[in-house]
């Protein structure tokens, strides 16, 4: 999984500013920052993420099923995933 | 000597076939309608009008807006006109050009993330106005500057064109 280009990141800002519906008390710049930060982050962390999942999911999942589960798990913490249990 | 003053109503607002803001309606108590322009990529929308008992001088476009989630930054907008005095220019008015821009920078006061700020553009480029000419406004966010930093859609909710009928 490569790291993004310039190009991706500049979409993933748009896509946030347009998406995100919480005040923002930072500008498109400290934004722009911290995306290219995560994305320099989890290139860095990729592996140790990898490596911290338990067999056999790490053996079998593919790398798309493991960054939805990624996902999946933040977005439940930050309270942004409800399920269909949740009602 | 008197301010001549034109509001320019938000749901007469047209477009080109791209780059245009989203019109939007929100409110609680009362609809705020207006023109949600995108954060990242440059978005205008027109209006045509008269410049009835224009004088001289330069035109005031005053920009009412709210920030739909920033509390801090600043928003270019931008202006442009283009005039055609009827039956004196000859000029296709389907090909006419607009003037050079007028911007304005118009800092996010905080405390309150969608309180309402104006932005008062001084256009000087005025493409030759004279009085009763037809007027093509262009209003523009200038997303993609540098110096256009607030994040989130700012919404134009209110337009308020002015200028001295002497």
């Amino acid at each position: 999984m490569a790291e993004l280009d310039d190009t991706s990141r500049n979409r993933v800002w748009r896509w946030f500013m347009r998406r995100n519906t919480e005040a923002c008390n930072f500008t498109k710049t400290d934004l722009r920052a911290a995306i290219d930060a995560c994305d320099t982050w989890i290139e860095s962390n990729q592996a140790s993420f990898n490596a911290a999942l338990p067999q056999p999911f790490r053996g079998q999942a593919t790398t798309a099923q493991k960054t939805l589960m990624f996902c999946f798990v933040a977005q439940r913490r930050a309270g942004l995933l409800k399920v269909e249990e949740d009602g | 000597m008197a301010t001549v003053v034109q509001q320019l109503d938000m749901g007469a607002a047209q477009f080109l076939s791209s780059a245009f803001p989203q019109m939007v309606k929100n409110g609680t108590n009362f609809p705020a309608i207006g023109l949600a322009y995108d954060a990242a990529a440059a978005e205008a929308a027109f209006w045509m009008t008269r410049a009835v008992s224009y004088g001289s001088g330069n035109v005031t476009v005053a920009c009412d807006w709210y920030a739909d989630t920033a509390t801090s930054g600043d928003v270019i907008w931008g202006c442009q006109l283009a005039a055609i005095t009827p039956d004196a220019d000859t000029q296709d008015v389907e090909t006419k050009s607009l003037a050079t821009a007028n911007t304005v920078t118009d800092t996010h006061l905080g405390t309150t993330g969608q309180r309402l700020h104006r932005a008062s553009i001084t256009v000087s480029n005025l493409d030759s106005l004279a009085n009763n000419d037809d007027v093509w406004i262009r209003i523009y966010r200038d997303a993609a500057a540098g110096g256009d930093t607030m994040t989130g859609d700012a919404v134009l909710v209110g337009v308020t064109v002015s200028y001295s009928d002497t």
